[in-house]
């Protein structure tokens, strides 16, 4: 995976006065901890930020006066009506060293019939080498029918990664469309007719 | 229709209006949903209104989730009673629900379908909502 070259400054002004300054600046407040270090407080460019984190545990090399590593993101927070970035925990990794990430579980295809696809796991804890984390893992349901079941065991990882979580936990499953047994419009309509005569 | 099982209090307070929601702002069980963008109380029946908009429209396919609840109920005194003598009945059952929530959720439906039955639902919502589609990968 390649790394995002992103141009830290450290921070020395905290609390909510101070960060509202930095997002008025078009900036974002982070933070930067890791390897039982102390943690660093930085400000980022808001912009160049959030196009790097479209990409999934996208690895960030901060430079900077004072700052010169590479980091995961660890935790993102976002307005939730207007999308920009409020603050990132950015943590802290070295080349070769494994880290415990989530990678994102997509569905390709489509099911036999009526069926659809249930998805209660849309992403997947995994291990992996800090500069080779995969960008997701693909599922494939073309053409499968009612029943079909994956698991986290039965996923296909990329070599160097070996899943972190549950091997049981259910990924996805196709069932039968829950709403199958509702009545249409046309025949909810009529019922409708029929019980106001009644009355 | 949604309605608790059993409380602990009868009668509340009016819920607090102000601020987003502090979660629930994302599409985590289907592909797409409706977002709110305003406060509101939202009732059962609009809940329920939402809910048959929405599985009408799709007919069969698809799968609906329901990410609200109505937990908090609202009192009314009757039409020209004299103030005083103590605090209404229970009327209403609603949700106390905040900008950025993502109240209604959607899978197993192409994305126009999604759209439309979402737009038909959002109708029999009380306040502005979106629709949202789930963001793969993004942190």
């Amino acid at each position: 995976m390649s790394e995002v070259r992103i141009a830290a400054e450290l921070r020395d002004e905290f609390g909510k006065g101070a960060a509202r300054k930095i997002r008025r600046a078009n900036k974002v407040p982070a933070v930067l901890y890791g390897h039982g270090t102390e943690p660093k407080h930085l400000t980022l460019p808001g912009h160049e930020l959030l196009l790097a984190l479209r990409t999934p545990n996208v690895l960030i090399r901060l430079h900077g006066e004072g700052v010169d590593e590479i980091a995961l993101p660890k935790g993102v927070q976002r307005d939730p009506i207007k999308g920009f970035l409020e603050h990132v925990d950015l943590l802290l990794v070295k080349r070769g060293e494994k880290v415990v990430v989530e990678i994102p579980v997509t569905v390709v295809g489509t099911t036999n019939g009526s069926a659809i696809v249930d998805q209660p796991l849309n992403t997947l804890s995994v291990e992996a080498e800090a500069t080779h984390i995969p960008t997701g893992v693909e599922i494939d349901v073309d053409g499968k029918e009612e029943g079909y079941v994956v698991h986290a065991a039965d996923l296909k990882l990329p070599e160097g990664t070996t899943l972190a979580g549950d091997p049981e936990a259910l990924v996805l499953q196709v069932i039968a469309a829950p709403s199958a047994g509702l009545p249409e419009e046309g025949e909810a309509a009529a019922e409708g007719e029929t019980a106001e005569a009644a009355e | 229709m949604l309605i608790p099982r059993r409380v602990k209090h009868r009668k509340q307070h009016r819920p607090d209006r102000s601020g987003a929601a502090k979660g629930g702002t994302r599409v985590v069980f289907g592909e797409f949903g409706i977002q709110a963008l305003e406060h509101s109380y939202v009732t059962n029946r609009q809940i329920e209104a939402a809910r048959i908009a929405m599985t009408r429209h799709i007919r069969r396919g698809g799968k609906v989730w329901i990410n609200i609840f109505p937990d908090r109920p609202l009192t009314k005194k009757p039409a020209e009673t004299r103030m005083g003598s103590g605090k209404g009945s229970p009327e209403w059952w609603i949700a106390n629900v905040k900008p950025g929530r993502v109240m209604f959720e959607l899978s197993g439906v192409a994305e126009p379908v999604a759209r439309e039955a979402m737009r038909r639902a959002m109708h029999k919502l009380p306040m502005k909502c979106r629709f949202v589609k789930r963001e793969v990968g993004e942190a």
